[in-house]
């Protein structure tokens, strides 16, 4: 193992990525959670219809595209520690892995949605199933730019230059915004009762 | 890259995964509706939110960052878990 390799750890104090990048999933991040609490709020008011709508989600299906945006996760933190330690080759496999799973995800959902309307379950059906494609689709917006990042991280460790791994980390950290937004958004819309 | 650290990365997917997949395994079958529950719903948010912190500070590095940005994002996890559990029982109280 070469000593370049040990140089994964970030330096203490470290901020990964751009600072921007920072201000910008901390104010996602509490957009979402008013988005959440008014979707609380209007399910608490009416929990029986809520319930009764939510038999329409696969809750198996909200699982595995859990595991698959983890998973993604996994492999871009990977992908921002092999670039910190030097090995780009492994980065960028990590990388490209990221972006397979992205896929994953997209496909299912696109899947799910088709299903669920082509068996009546539309944007205009009730206030659940509004929340639901306002939730998910807006989910999937961030999505699609995550995919933008990591089309400039790819770019960059094909062709590094002296920012390369600062905007590996930012890309990375717009990723896992992505992943940690679903990981809340599942667990509203499929799991509690 | 050190073993230690694609350990503690796999650890932390591990651990992220197992807890997904629990979750399932706790679930009532559900054809039809299933009934409120709140016990389940308030350890679901926080089990989530504990989902978000390790994806946080483990994937996200954040233990590793200046403490305001850490306390930013734990403030987060805090704010978001006491806004869901309010607007719950709050919405079901109106």
């Amino acid at each position: 193992m070469s000593t370049a390799t040990m140089a994964a750890e970030p330096a203490p104090s470290h901020v990964p990525g751009q600072s921007g990048m920072w201000f910008f999933i901390l104010f996602e991040a509490f957009l979402f959670t008013s988005y959440f609490t008014v979707y609380m709020v209007c399910r608490g008011r009416d929990l029986e219809a809520y319930l009764a709508s939510q038999v329409h989600l696969d809750i198996q299906v909200g699982v595995v595209n859990t595991l698959v945006l983890l998973v993604s996760s996994w492999s871009m933190a990977r992908c921002v520690q092999s670039a910190r330690g030097g090995d780009l080759s492994h980065a960028l496999k990590q990388a490209a892995l990221t972006a397979a799973f992205g896929v994953g995800f997209l496909v299912l959902k696109v899947g799910e949605w088709a299903v669920e309307i082509h068996r009546g379950f539309t944007f205009t059906l009730n206030d659940f199933s509004m929340f639901y494609y306002f939730l998910t689709g807006m989910h999937f917006l961030h999505l699609l730019i995550g995919f933008v990042f990591l089309g400039v991280v790819m770019t960059q460790l094909k062709r590094p230059t002296s920012r390369t791994q600062v905007l590996v980390e930012t890309g990375a950290t717009y990723w896992h915004m992505v992943d940690f937004l679903w990981i809340m958004i599942f667990a509203l819309l499929y799991v509690i009762r | 890259m050190p073993r230690t650290n694609d350990r503690r990365l796999a650890i932390a997917w591990l651990a992220l995964s197992a807890i997904t997949l629990i979750s399932l395994a706790l679930m009532p079958p559900h054809a039809h509706a299933a009934l409120p529950n709140a016990t389940l719903t308030i350890s679901v948010i926080l089990v989530s939110l504990l989902k978000v912190r390790i994806v946080l500070r483990e994937f996200m590095e954040v233990r590793h960052t200046p403490r305001w940005l850490a306390g930013f994002t734990d403030l987060w996890v805090v704010v978001t878990g006491v806004a869901l559990t309010a607007a719950y029982f709050g919405g079901i109280a109106m």
